[in-house]
Protein backbone atom coordinates (compact mmCIF):
# COMPACT_ATOMS: atom_id res chain seq x y z
CA UNK A 1 0.00 0.00 0.00
CA UNK A 2 1.50 3.24 -0.93
CA UNK A 3 1.69 6.28 1.76
CA UNK A 4 2.84 9.37 1.99
CA UNK A 5 4.40 9.39 5.86
CA UNK A 6 8.33 9.92 3.95
CA UNK A 7 6.91 12.97 2.69
CA UNK A 8 4.89 14.28 6.13
CA UNK A 9 8.21 13.18 8.05
CA UNK A 10 10.35 15.01 5.64
CA UNK A 11 7.99 18.26 5.83
CA UNK A 12 8.22 17.97 9.79
CA UNK A 13 12.08 17.44 9.39
CA UNK A 14 11.70 14.49 11.73
CA UNK A 15 13.96 11.12 11.71
CA UNK A 16 12.45 7.53 11.45
CA UNK A 17 13.67 7.23 14.81
CA UNK A 18 11.68 10.41 15.82
CA UNK A 19 8.77 9.44 14.31
CA UNK A 20 8.63 5.52 16.14
CA UNK A 21 8.95 7.40 19.23
CA UNK A 22 6.13 9.85 18.62
CA UNK A 23 4.13 6.57 17.76
CA UNK A 24 5.51 4.46 19.93
CA UNK A 25 6.83 1.42 17.58
CA UNK A 26 10.49 0.61 16.27
CA UNK A 27 12.31 2.36 14.01
CA UNK A 28 11.90 -0.91 11.94
CA UNK A 29 8.36 -0.75 11.87
CA UNK A 30 8.59 3.57 10.61
CA UNK A 31 10.46 2.32 7.62
CA UNK A 32 8.97 -0.89 7.10
CA UNK A 33 5.62 1.46 6.42
CA UNK A 34 7.27 3.66 4.54
CA UNK A 35 9.10 1.36 2.22
CA UNK A 36 5.61 -0.21 1.66
CA UNK A 37 7.15 -3.44 2.93
CA UNK A 38 4.44 -3.48 5.89
CA UNK A 39 0.62 -2.37 5.96
CA UNK A 40 0.17 -0.84 9.82
CA UNK A 41 -2.49 -2.27 11.76
CA UNK A 42 -5.67 0.29 11.66
CA UNK A 43 -4.86 1.32 15.58
CA UNK A 44 -2.06 2.28 14.27
CA UNK A 45 -2.86 3.83 11.27
CA UNK A 46 -4.95 6.12 13.49
CA UNK A 47 -2.44 7.38 15.67
CA UNK A 48 -0.32 7.94 12.55
CA UNK A 49 -3.42 9.89 11.23
CA UNK A 50 -3.75 11.84 14.65
CA UNK A 51 -0.18 12.84 14.74
CA UNK A 52 -0.28 14.33 11.75
CA UNK A 53 -4.15 15.62 11.73
CA UNK A 54 -5.09 14.11 8.62
CA UNK A 55 -7.24 11.55 7.98
CA UNK A 56 -6.37 8.33 7.25
CA UNK A 57 -7.14 7.72 3.26
CA UNK A 58 -5.21 11.19 2.64
CA UNK A 59 -2.10 9.29 4.24
CA UNK A 60 -2.32 5.96 2.94
CA UNK A 61 -3.67 4.64 -0.53
CA UNK A 62 -5.18 1.41 -1.65
CA UNK A 63 -4.80 2.08 -4.89
CA UNK A 64 -8.77 1.60 -5.41
CA UNK A 65 -10.17 4.62 -7.26
CA UNK A 66 -14.04 3.50 -6.67
CA UNK B 1 9.02 18.77 22.66
CA UNK B 2 9.38 14.52 22.45
CA UNK B 3 12.81 14.44 20.84
CA UNK B 4 15.20 15.92 22.98
CA UNK B 5 18.65 17.26 21.55
CA UNK B 6 20.17 17.68 25.04
CA UNK B 7 20.44 13.94 25.70
CA UNK B 8 17.15 13.31 27.52
CA UNK B 9 15.45 10.39 26.34
CA UNK B 10 11.22 11.20 25.43
CA UNK B 11 8.79 8.64 26.75
CA UNK B 12 8.80 6.89 23.50
CA UNK B 13 12.31 6.32 23.07
CA UNK B 14 12.80 5.11 26.87
CA UNK B 15 9.72 2.72 26.47
CA UNK B 16 11.59 1.24 23.11
CA UNK B 17 15.05 1.44 25.03
CA UNK B 18 13.43 -0.42 27.96
CA UNK B 19 11.70 -2.94 25.57
CA UNK B 20 14.91 -3.55 23.55
CA UNK B 21 17.10 -4.10 27.11
CA UNK B 22 14.04 -6.51 28.72
CA UNK B 23 14.42 -8.54 24.81
CA UNK B 24 17.88 -8.86 24.80
CA UNK B 25 17.72 -9.99 28.81
CA UNK B 26 15.35 -12.81 27.96
CA UNK B 27 16.82 -14.13 25.40
CA UNK B 28 20.40 -14.29 27.10
CA UNK B 29 17.83 -15.81 29.85
CA UNK B 30 16.92 -18.13 27.25
CA UNK B 31 20.28 -18.61 26.10
CA UNK B 32 21.72 -19.70 29.82
CA UNK B 33 18.64 -21.96 29.95
CA UNK B 34 19.50 -23.79 27.07
CA UNK B 35 23.24 -24.20 28.32
CA UNK B 36 22.16 -25.00 31.88
CA UNK B 37 20.04 -27.82 30.21
CA UNK B 38 22.33 -29.36 27.94
CA UNK B 39 25.21 -29.23 30.73
CA UNK B 40 22.63 -31.08 33.42
CA UNK B 41 21.50 -33.39 30.36
CA UNK B 42 25.30 -34.50 29.43
CA UNK B 43 26.07 -34.98 32.73
CA UNK B 44 23.25 -36.54 34.86
CA UNK B 45 22.27 -38.70 31.81
CA UNK B 46 22.57 -42.17 33.49
CA UNK B 47 21.36 -44.10 30.18
CA UNK B 48 22.16 -44.71 26.51
CA UNK B 49 19.71 -43.55 24.69
CA UNK B 50 20.21 -40.27 22.47
CA UNK B 51 18.16 -37.08 21.64
CA UNK B 52 19.53 -37.58 17.74
CA UNK B 53 19.33 -41.37 17.05
CA UNK B 54 16.05 -41.41 18.44
CA UNK B 55 16.44 -44.11 21.15
CA UNK B 56 14.06 -42.20 23.91
CA UNK B 57 13.38 -45.42 25.87
CA UNK B 58 16.87 -45.36 27.10
CA UNK B 59 17.35 -42.03 28.09
CA UNK B 60 17.56 -41.83 32.02
CA UNK B 61 17.77 -39.07 34.55
CA UNK B 62 17.51 -38.13 38.08
CA UNK B 63 13.50 -37.68 38.48
CA UNK B 64 14.22 -34.23 40.55
CA UNK B 65 16.55 -33.16 37.61
CA UNK B 66 14.41 -33.98 34.65
CA UNK B 67 10.65 -32.26 36.69
CA UNK B 68 13.59 -29.26 37.06
CA UNK B 69 14.65 -29.66 33.00
CA UNK B 70 10.78 -29.67 32.30
CA UNK B 71 10.07 -26.65 34.55
CA UNK B 72 13.16 -24.95 32.81
CA UNK B 73 11.73 -25.96 29.29
CA UNK B 74 8.62 -24.26 29.86
CA UNK B 75 9.86 -20.88 30.70
CA UNK B 76 12.18 -21.01 27.80
CA UNK B 77 9.53 -22.02 25.28
CA UNK B 78 6.57 -20.89 26.66
CA UNK B 79 6.50 -18.07 29.10
CA UNK B 80 9.31 -16.65 27.32
CA UNK B 81 8.19 -16.65 24.19
CA UNK B 82 4.23 -15.16 24.97
CA UNK B 83 6.36 -12.78 27.34
CA UNK B 84 8.43 -11.46 24.60
CA UNK B 85 5.26 -11.50 21.93
CA UNK B 86 3.45 -8.98 24.34
CA UNK B 87 6.31 -6.45 24.10
CA UNK B 88 6.89 -6.04 20.47
CA UNK B 89 4.90 -3.61 17.88
CA UNK B 90 2.61 -5.03 14.85
CA UNK B 91 5.41 -5.31 12.64
CA UNK B 92 8.07 -7.21 14.70
CA UNK B 93 4.70 -9.32 15.54
CA UNK B 94 4.25 -9.83 11.67
CA UNK B 95 7.73 -11.67 11.64
CA UNK B 96 7.02 -13.71 14.23
CA UNK B 97 4.27 -14.93 12.66
CA UNK B 98 5.69 -15.67 9.54
CA UNK B 99 8.43 -17.42 12.00
CA UNK B 100 5.83 -20.02 13.11
CA UNK B 101 4.05 -20.76 10.25
CA UNK B 102 6.75 -21.63 8.51
CA UNK B 103 8.40 -23.96 11.28
CA UNK B 104 4.04 -25.23 11.89
CA UNK B 105 4.51 -26.02 7.75
CA UNK B 106 7.81 -27.85 7.76
CA UNK B 107 6.69 -29.94 10.26
CA UNK B 108 3.01 -30.75 8.76
CA UNK B 109 5.29 -31.27 5.77
CA UNK B 110 8.24 -32.51 7.00
CA UNK B 111 6.97 -35.42 8.71
CA UNK B 112 5.14 -37.32 5.85
CA UNK B 113 7.59 -36.51 3.87
CA UNK B 114 10.15 -38.33 6.15
CA UNK B 115 7.92 -41.12 6.83
CA UNK B 116 7.23 -41.87 2.72
CA UNK B 117 11.27 -41.50 2.68
CA UNK B 118 11.76 -44.07 5.53
CA UNK B 119 8.84 -46.26 3.71
CA UNK B 120 11.26 -46.51 0.76
CA UNK B 121 14.27 -47.16 2.33
CA UNK B 122 15.82 -43.61 1.82
CA UNK B 123 16.03 -42.37 5.21
CA UNK B 124 15.70 -43.89 9.19
CA UNK B 125 11.85 -43.92 10.83
CA UNK B 126 10.93 -40.63 11.83
CA UNK B 127 11.69 -39.83 15.32
CA UNK B 128 10.57 -37.19 18.18
CA UNK B 129 13.46 -34.92 18.49
CA UNK B 130 13.87 -34.77 14.43
CA UNK B 131 10.31 -33.56 14.07
CA UNK B 132 11.14 -31.06 16.60
CA UNK B 133 14.46 -30.28 14.67
CA UNK B 134 12.74 -29.62 11.51
CA UNK B 135 10.19 -27.02 13.11
CA UNK B 136 13.23 -24.91 15.29
CA UNK B 137 15.43 -25.04 12.46
CA UNK B 138 12.37 -23.93 9.74
CA UNK B 139 11.04 -21.43 12.26
CA UNK B 140 14.24 -19.85 12.44
CA UNK B 141 15.41 -19.34 8.92
CA UNK B 142 11.56 -18.27 8.68
CA UNK B 143 11.68 -15.35 10.80
CA UNK B 144 15.28 -14.91 9.40
CA UNK B 145 14.03 -14.27 5.62
CA UNK B 146 10.75 -12.28 7.12
CA UNK B 147 13.61 -10.22 8.88
CA UNK B 148 16.17 -9.42 6.27
CA UNK B 149 14.01 -10.41 2.67
CA UNK B 150 10.74 -9.06 2.84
Amino acid sequence: MKNRLKVLRAERDWSQAELAERLDVSRQAVNAIETGKHDPSLPLAFRIARLFDMRIEDIFDDGDVA
Amino acid sequence: MIWNSNGELGPGEARNRQRDRKQWLYIGFAGAIGGVIGLFTGIFDQGDGSLFTGDWADLKLPPALAILLAVMLFGGFVVLPISGFRMIDDYKREQNLIGFTGGCVSVLAGFPIWAALHAGGFSPAPHAFGVFAIAFVSMTASFLYARWRL
